[in-house]
């Protein structure tokens, strides 16, 4: 099987050899490893089977035209991008969404995480205060997940949020746990 | 305790491969795979919002029969598109050869004209 042949290929440089060559071949390589995830993503949207997969061939196309455009440093933020914007301008065309998109498709770039020198002793306990200026759910939801090792249906049991709600909780207080974080290091 | 307090800003670069995704929505990972894959889904919202899509088929084996027909069709796509293009390049290639061959012509001729006048 191809997709085992090139296993140890990374998405980088798959990218790369196309755009060397622009050899379309590479881009067999790369965009099977996406198809089920894409898959989810078109369902999750729009509920329906069928216009899931309709949707992923027309991501494909998109994705195999917009490549030959421009260059893409991170694929997956990037296809990530293109299939979402995708499925929200179906919702939007079969006027499931009447909100206005502003559709501008990027390369998308992951955030660069800095690593700062802190002793762990301090970075102990600024992680414990900054655990503790979270709101309730995120703090429960993190206590619960991240240091009791639960699993998010286990969250889910004992606190009486949905999934979603944990996943949500989870999401954010992370997200807002790096950026106290960032706080603390820089004063 | 204090390593998980510390870990939970890492993120996890690890990509998922679809049969774990398949175990983990038939729920055949154990406790442990389990929490590692959700940790995954924290840090990745691709992997996370396919995780809710996948979840909405109603056969589980669906999702990876239709990928595995997504697939094919691309490899026809692609292979469409690597013959349309060759076709191209060797129109591209007869009419380079044409204009070579009618330079030389034109060369040739023009040879013969000044010969036959010098002589």
């Amino acid at each position: 099987m191809q997709a085992e042949k090139y296993k140890h290929i990374t998405d980088e440089e798959l990218l790369q050899n196309f755009y060397k060559d622009h050899d379309n071949k590479w881009l067999g390589i790369l965009l099977p490893r996406y198809t089920l995830l894409l898959l989810g993503v078109c369902m999750k949207y729009l509920k329906n089977e069928e216009d899931a997969r309709d949707c992923v061939q027309q991501i494909f196309l998109k994705v195999i035209n917009e490549l030959q455009k421009y260059k893409v440093e991170y694929f997956k933020s990037w296809i990530y991008m293109i299939a979402k914007n995708h499925c929200l301008m179906k919702l939007r065309d079969q006027k499931k969404l009447p909100l206005e998109l502003n559709e501008q498709i990027v390369a998308a770039e992951n955030p660069v995480e800095k690593k700062d020198f802190v002793d762990k002793e301090n970075l102990f306990e600024k992680m414990q205060q900054a655990i503790s200026q979270l709101n309730p759910e995120q703090q429960q939801c993190v206590n619960l997940f991240y240091l009791q090792k639960k699993s998010y249906a286990e969250v889910a049991a004992i606190t009486g949020y949905t999934m979603l709600q944990v996943k949500s909780h989870l999401q954010n207080g992370k997200r807002n746990l790096k950026l106290l974080m960032a706080n603390f290091i820089n004063y | 305790m204090n390593e998980d307090l510390l870990n939970i800003l890492s993120n996890s670069n690890k990509d998922i491969d679809n049969q774990k995704l398949m175990d983990y929505l038939s729920d055949k990972l154990s406790a442990e795979e389990k929490h590692d894959f959700e940790k995954t889904l924290v840090d990745s919202e691709l992997e996370s919002d396919a995780v809710d899509g996948l979840y909405e088929f109603k056969n589980k084996k669906d999702p990876l029969m239709l990928a595995e027909e997504l697939n094919q069709n691309l490899q026809k796509q692609l292979q469409k598109k690597r013959a349309a293009k060759e076709k191209r390049q060797i129109k591209d290639l007869r009419w380079l050869y044409f204009t070579i061959i009618l330079i030389i012509l034109i060369i040739l001729i023009a040879f013969f004209v000044v010969w036959q006048y010098l002589h």
